[in-house]
C-alpha cells in the first residue's frame, strides 16, 4: 500500500556547493540519496514531493562538511501482513510462483495454491485447475493476501497465499478486462 | 493424562533425557535414537545430569480426545493444510466460499497497520498515489535535464504502473468523500484504501477480504452498501 510520509535525514554537504545554490544542491542530493531505497519501517521510499523544511547546518570538526537536518515528504510503498493487493506473476516453478506489486516481489507457495490447481511444466509453466477453465502464468494478474513479510537491506520479500476466498487469477495475460 | 468434563484439557508429562556431545557424536547426524535411560548431560548442574527434567505441557484441543476421529493431540491448534482440502481455486471473482473445508485452516494474518506506523503518516489509495507520481513524471521532463539529478528509474517506474494498473478512479477525491463515512463504523483509513484499491462487487467480498470488520459486520453493511454502488456509478461513467 502507498503512504504519504514525513521522513528526515541528516544531509552532509561539502563546502564546494556553498553558494545561493545551496538548497538546490541539498535537494538533489536527497533525492539522489533516498528515491529507490528500502527500509523495513517505512518501505520502498518511491519519489519524493516536496520539503518541510531544511533545518540550521552544523559544521563537522575537522571536516568542514556541513550537516543540514532535512524533513521531507515523500511516496512510500510499503506491504503488510494481512494486506490483499493484486500482483502480476513473472514467474512460475513447481514451488510455486513469483509476483509483483509494484517494487515488491511476493513468493506464493504451491502449499498455499488451491488444491485443484496442479503444476504444468512445459514452454510457458503454468498452474492450471482440472478443468482447464482457469490458469496461473507469467503476466496474468492475481489477487492474493500478504501472510509474511521479510525485509532485506535494501528489499521487502513477501509471502503470499492465493488460498482464501475470493483471491486468484484476476485476468490472463492478453485477454481484454 | 488428566482431563475434565467441562472441556477437553491436556496435561503431558514428559521427561527431557540429555545426551552428551559424545554420544550425539558416536550416534552420528540423522537416524540416530535416544538410548533408554538416564545420560550425563551437560549441565551446569551435575546433580541434574542423571536425571531427566520433566516439563509439563497444559493446553487444551479443538476438539474432544475420545472422539474416534478426533486429530491427534499434537499441542497445536491450527492443523497442517494437507492436500485433502476441498479449497476452492479459481478467478477471484468466482471464488466465493463453496464448500467447508474438512480440515481447520490456519488463521490468516489480520490487516493491521495503525500500530506499526507512526501518527503522521497518510495512507494513500492508489488512485491517489498515481495522480501524485504522474505530476512528478511530468515535472520529470525538465529534472531530468539536470545531469546531477538522477532518480532510479526502476522503483519509480514499477510504482507508478503498478499504481495506474487495471484502469483508476479518476477523481480520488470523490472516492475518498464516498468512503469517508465508513470510518465512523469502525473501518480503518487502511482498510478503507484497500477496499478502494481491490475495486470490489459486493459487500460479502469486503468482510469476506477483511475479517476485522466482520466485528461491525451488523451496522456497516447497509453503509458500505451505499459506498460500494456510489463507487460502481463513478467507474461506470469513466
Amino acid at each position: 500500500m502507498f503512504f504519504h510520509i514525513v521522513l528526515e535525514r541528516n544531509m552532509q554537504l561539502h563546502p564546494r556547493h556553498f553558494g545561493r545554490d545551496l538548497r538546490d544542491k541539498l535537494v538533489s542530493k536527497l533525492m539522489k540519496d533516498v528515491e529507490g531505497t528500502c527500509s523495513g519501517r517505512h518501505g520502498f521510499v518511491v519519489a519524493i514531493t516536496g520539503i518541510e523544511s531544511v533545518g540550521k547546518g552544523l559544521i563537522r570538526d575537522g571536516t568542514g562538511f556541513v550537516t543540514f537536518p532535512v524533513k521531507y515528504l515523500c511516496v512510500v510503498f510499503r506491504p503488510f501482513k494481512g494486506e490483499i493487493l493484486e500482483a502480476v506473476v513473472t514467474m512460475v516453478n513447481k514451488m510455486g510462483f513469483f509476483a509483483e506489486a509494484g517494487p515488491v516481489q511476493i513468493f506464493v507457495s504451491n502449499h498455499l495454491i488451491p488444491d485443484d490447481m496442479e503444476f504444468q511444466s512445459g514452454d510457458v509453466p503454468n498452474y492450471t485447475t482440472s478443468d482447464g477453465s482457469v490458469k496461473i502464468q507469467k503476466d496474468s494478474e492475481v489477487r492474493l493476501k500478504i501472510i509474511g513479510t521479510r525485509v532485506d537491506a535494501t528489499e521487502i520479500f513477501c509471502i503470499g497465499t492465493i488460498k482464501d476466498d475470493f483471491l486468484g487469477v484476476i485476468s490472463d495475460p492478453g485477454s481484454t478486462s | 493424562m488428566q482431563f475434565s468434563n467441562a472441556r477437553p484439557h491436556f496435561r503431558l508429562e514428559f521427561r527431557l533425557i540429555r545426551c552428551s556431545q559424545k554420544e550425539m557424536a558416536e550416534k552420528g547426524g540423522k537416524g540416530f535414537s535416544l538410548p533408554k535411560g538416564s545420560l550425563k548431560g551437560k549441565d551446569d548442574n551435575s546433580a541434574k545430569s542423571k536425571q531427566g527434567r520433566k516439563v509439563q505441557i497444559d493446553f487444551e484441543d479443538v476438539s474432544d480426545p475420545l472422539e474416534p476421529n478426533s486429530p491427534k493431540t499434537n499441542g497445536k491448534v491450527n492443523t497442517p493444510i494437507s492436500k485433502g482440502d476441498s479449497g476452492k481455486g479459481g478467478k477471484a471473482s468466482k471464488a466465493a466460499s463453496g464448500g467447508k473445508n474438512s480440515v481447520t485452516k490456519a488463521p490468516s494474518p489480520e490487516f493491521k497497520i495503525e500500530e506499526e506506523l507512526p501518527k503522521n503518516v497518510k495512507c494513500l489509495m492508489d488512485c491517489e498515489a498515481a495522480e501524485i507520481l504522474q505530476g512528478i513524471q511530468d515535472r520529470m521532463v525538465v529534472i531530468s535535464a539536470d545531469p546531477s539529478i538522477k532518480i532510479p528509474i526502476s522503483s519509480f517506474d514499477s510504482g507508478l504502473t503498478y499504481a495506474k494498473r487495471g484502469g483508476t478512479f479518476s477523481n480520488p477525491q470523490s472516492v475518498r468523500k464516498i468512503l469517508e463515512p465508513l470510518i465512523k463504523y469502525g473501518v480503518s483509513e487502511g482498510e478503507m484504501c484497500m477496499v478502494a484499491n481491490l475495486k470490489v462487487e459486493s459487500d460479502d467480498e469486503v468482510f469476506a477480504l477483511v475479517p476485522s470488520l466482520k466485528s461491525e459486520e451488523g451496522k456497516l453493511r447497509d453503509p458500505l452498501k451505499t459506498a460500494l454502488n456510489e463507487l460502481a456509478k463513478i467507474q461506470s461513467s469513466v
